[in-house]
C-alpha cells in the first residue's frame, strides 16, 4: 500500500509538497486540503505522501546495505575461527553503542545532513546486527554433516559457503531484513526529528513532525498525519516480517 | 562466584578497549583538519595551530592514540569545547534526569510489559489475548517521538494533568512531587519498550504453563495465583530477564529521543546538542560512558540469571 502510494505520487505532480501559500497557513483539514496545511501554507497531505518516498528509499537502501556487508562478514567470521576473534569483538563493540547514539556520532563525523549520509549512517548501525545473525547461524551450520560431506568431496571453501551454508540461512536473513527495513525507517525518522537527518526542505515524516511540533497545540493535524503514516509503514513491515517468519521453515529459527 | 566475576570482567576488557578505540577514531574520521572543523570557518591559522597543540593533534597518530587510551582509562575524557569544562563533569551534571527517567521507564516496562504478558499467556486464545497482541505490535511500531507528542497533546494540553515539558531536579530541591515532570516521558519510554517485553513474557509463560510440574501444582490444590506467580513466572524468568537487559539498551536509545521531545536536560539531549554544536570531545566521552554502562548492565543480567536459576553454573 505505502509502496504504491510512494510510486503513484512520484508520477502525480498535482499536489506540490513545496507550494508555499502564505494566505493558507495552519488551516485545519478541509475538503480543499484533506490533511490541513502547515505554517507556510503547504499541503500536509502532499508533504506526507512525498515523505513516504524518502522513508522507503532510506529503509530499502539500509536493508540492502546491511545484507551486502553483513552477510559476507558473518559468513567469514562464522566459518573461519581466527577471523571471528577479531571481527566479532569489533561487532560486539559496535553493538555496545545504542543504535541512535552511534547514528548521531556518525552523522557528526559525516558533517552535513543529507539523504546519502543518513543511509550510510543507519546502514553502519545495522550491518553488525545482520553480521551477528549470519555468524551465529554459520557456526551451527559449519558443524552439520552435509557441510562435512561437501568438504570431504573436495568442494572449495567458496562453494561450501555459497552453495551449502548461505542457501540454508537465507530465509532467516530475509525475515531479518524486513525488520531491518522497519527499524531503519524508524531510526531515520528519529534522526530527522532530532534535526540531524535529511535537510528540512525535503519532506520527510520525522522532519515534518519536528518542524510542526511548535504548532502542536494550535494545529495538531500537522503532527498527527505524518506520524500516523510512519506508524502505518512500520506496522505493515513488522506484520510482513512476522508472517514471513511463521511461513518459512520454523527449524531455522532454532539455529539462532 | 568471585572467580566467575573475574572471568567475566576479563572478557569485557577487549570490548572496552575496542569501544575506546572506536571513539578515538571518531575524531580522526572527520574529513579534513579536525581542529579547523572544531573552530569553525572564522578561525585564524594561529588559533588552529594552538588548538591542534592543546588537543595533541600535531603528534603522530600512534602517540595520540596511546595517550588518549591512557587518559580515558584514568577517567579523563578531556574538556568539552562548548562548556569549557571537563566532559565527565558535564555528563554527571546531566545524569540525574536521565537516571530518574530510565528508572521510571523501567518501572513502566516491568509493570506494563510483564503483567500484560503474564495475563495474556494465562488467557491465551481469548479476545483479551488478541487485543493484547495487537497492542504489542502497535507498541513495537510506534515512533516514540510521535507517541510523546500525542501524550503531550492529550494529558498536557487537553486534560492539563501533567506538565508538558521541562524538568526540575529532585535531588537539589528534595521535592518528590517534581517527579511529575517525568510522568509523560516515562510513559512514552515505557510504552514503546514494553511491547517486546510483553511478547517475550507471553511466549515464555506459554511454554512453562504446559509443563507437567504446573499440572502437579494445580493437582495439589494450590490456587491459580500461586501457581502462576510462584511456579510459572519464576521458571519463565530467564528469557524475561534477558529481554529486560536488552530493552535497557533500547531504552537508552529511546531516551535520547524522548528527552528531546520533553526538553529534559539529560544525557540524551546533551548528546544531540553536542552533535549540533560539533562538540566532539563531548560526543566521544558520552559514547564511551554509555557503551561502558551497557556492558555493565549486560554483566549484571548474567549475574541475575544465576540468582534466579541456581542450576546455571558459574563458569
Amino acid at each position: 500500500m505505502i509502496v504504491l502510494i510512494a510510486i503513484i505520487t512520484s508520477f502525480l505532480r498535482i499536489l506540490n509538497p513545496y507550494d508555499v501559500n502564505p494566505k493558507m497557513r495552519l488551516l485545519p483539514p478541509s475538503c480543499h486540503n484533506l490533511f490541513g496545511t502547515d505554517q507556510f501554507g503547504r499541503d500536509i497531505l502532499a508533504r506526507t505522501l512525498a515523505g513516504s518516498r524518502v522513508s522507503l528509499i532510506v529503509g530499502m537502501s539500509v536493508a540492502l546495505l546491511s545484507l551486502v556487508f553483513g552477510i559476507p562478514l558473518g559468513l567469514v567470521s562464522g566459518y573461519f575461527r581466527p577471523a571471528s576473534l577479531f571481527l566479532m569483538r569489533l561487532i560486539d563493540a559496535l553493538m555496545a553503542f545504542p543504535s541512535i547514539l552511534l547514528a548521531l556520532a556518525l552523522m557528526a563525523i559525516l558533517g552535513k545532513p543529507s539523504l546519502v549520509n543518513v543511509i550510510i549512517t543507519v546502514g553502519i548501525v545495522y550491518i553488525p546486527r545482520v553480521a551477528r545473525l549470519v555468524y551465529s547461524a554459520t557456526v551451527v551450520l559449519r558443524e552439520t554433516t552435509f557441510v562435512e560431506a561437501a568438504r570431504a568431496i573436495g568442494s572449495s571453501t567458496f562453494r561450501i559457503l555459497w552453495r551449502h551454508i548461505l542457501v540454508n540461512l537465507i530465509s532467516i536473513v530475509i525475515v531479518q531484513s524486513t525488520f531491518t527495513f522497519a527499524f531503519a525507517v524508524l531510526e531515520a525518522a528519529a534522526l530527522d526529528f532530532l534535526g540531524v537527518g535529511i535537510p528540512p526542505e525535503i519532506p520527510s515524516w520525522g522532519g515534518m513532525i519536528n518542524e510542526n511540533r511548535l504548532y502542536l497545540t494550535i494545529a495538531p493535524w500537522t503532527v498527527v498525519f505524518p506520524g500516523f503514516f510512519l506508524l502505518l509503514t512500520v506496522l505493515s513491515l513488522n506484520l510482513l516480517g512476522d508472517n514471513l517468519r511463521d511461513f518459512l521453515d520454523p527449524y531455522l529459527r532454532r539455529l539462532v | 562466584m568471585i572467580s566467575f566475576l573475574i572471568k567475566r570482567l576479563a572478557a569485557l576488557v577487549p570490548t572496552v578497549l575496542l569501544v575506546i578505540t572506536l571513539s578515538f577514531f571518531l575524531l580522526h574520521m572527520i574529513p579534513g583538519d579536525p581542529a579547523a572543523v572544531l573552530l569553525g570557518p572564522n578561525a585564524t591559522p594561529e588559533q588552529i595551530a594552538a588548538l591542534k597543540h592543546s588537543l595533541g593533534l600535531d603528534r603522530p597518530v600512534f602517540v595520540q592514540y596511546v595517550k588518549y587510551m591512557a587518559r580515558v582509562l584514568r577517567g579523563d575524557f578531556g574538556n568539552s569545547i562548548y562548556f569549557q569544562q571537563p566532559v565527565l563533569k558535564v555528563v554527571l551534571s546531566h545524569a540525574e534526569a536521565s537516571f530518574l527517567l530510565a528508572t521510571l521507564g523501567l518501572m513502566v516496562v516491568i509493570l506494563l510489559g510483564v503483567s500484560s504478558g503474564v495475563t495474556s499467556a494465562v488467557l491465551s486464545r481469548t479476545a483479551y489475548d488478541k487485543v493484547f497482541l495487537t497492542f504489542a505490535l502497535l507498541g513495537a511500531s510506534i515512533p516514540s517521538f510521535w507517541l510523546g507528542l500525542l501524550l503531550i497533546l492529550l494529558f498536557g494540553v487537553r486534560l492539563r494533568v501533567f506538565p508538558t515539558s521541562g524538568f526540575v531536579s529532585v535531588l537539589s530541591t528534595g521535592n518528590l512531587s517534581n517527579l511529575r515532570y517525568l510522568v509523560l516521558p516515562a510513559l512514552t519510554l515505557g510504552a514503546v519498550n514494553s511491547a517486546v517485553v510483553a511478547r517475550v513474557t507471553r511466549s515464555a509463560m506459554l511454554e512453562v504453563l504446559h509443563q507437567q510440574y504446573i499440572d502437579v501444582a494445580r493437582a495439589k490444590g494450590l490456587n491459580s495465583a500461586n501457581v502462576i506467580l510462584k511456579h510459572a513466572l519464576r521458571n519463565a524468568a530467564i528469557p524475561i530477564v534477558t529481554v529486560l537487559g536488552f530493552v535497557f539498551a533500547g531504552m537508552m536509545a529511546t531516551a535520547v529521543v524522548t528527552e528531546n521531545v520533553f526538553a529534559i536536560p539529560g544525557i540524551g539531549r546533551l548528546v544531540v546538542q553536542s552533535v549540533l554544536r560539533r562538540d566532539y570531545p563531548m560526543i566521544q566521552g558520552i559514547m564511551v560512558l554509555v557503551a561502558f554502562l551497557y556492558l555493565v548492565v549486560n554483566l549484571a543480567t548474567d549475574i541475575v540469571y544465576t540468582i534466579l536459576d541456581p542450576r546455571i553454573r558459574l563458569t
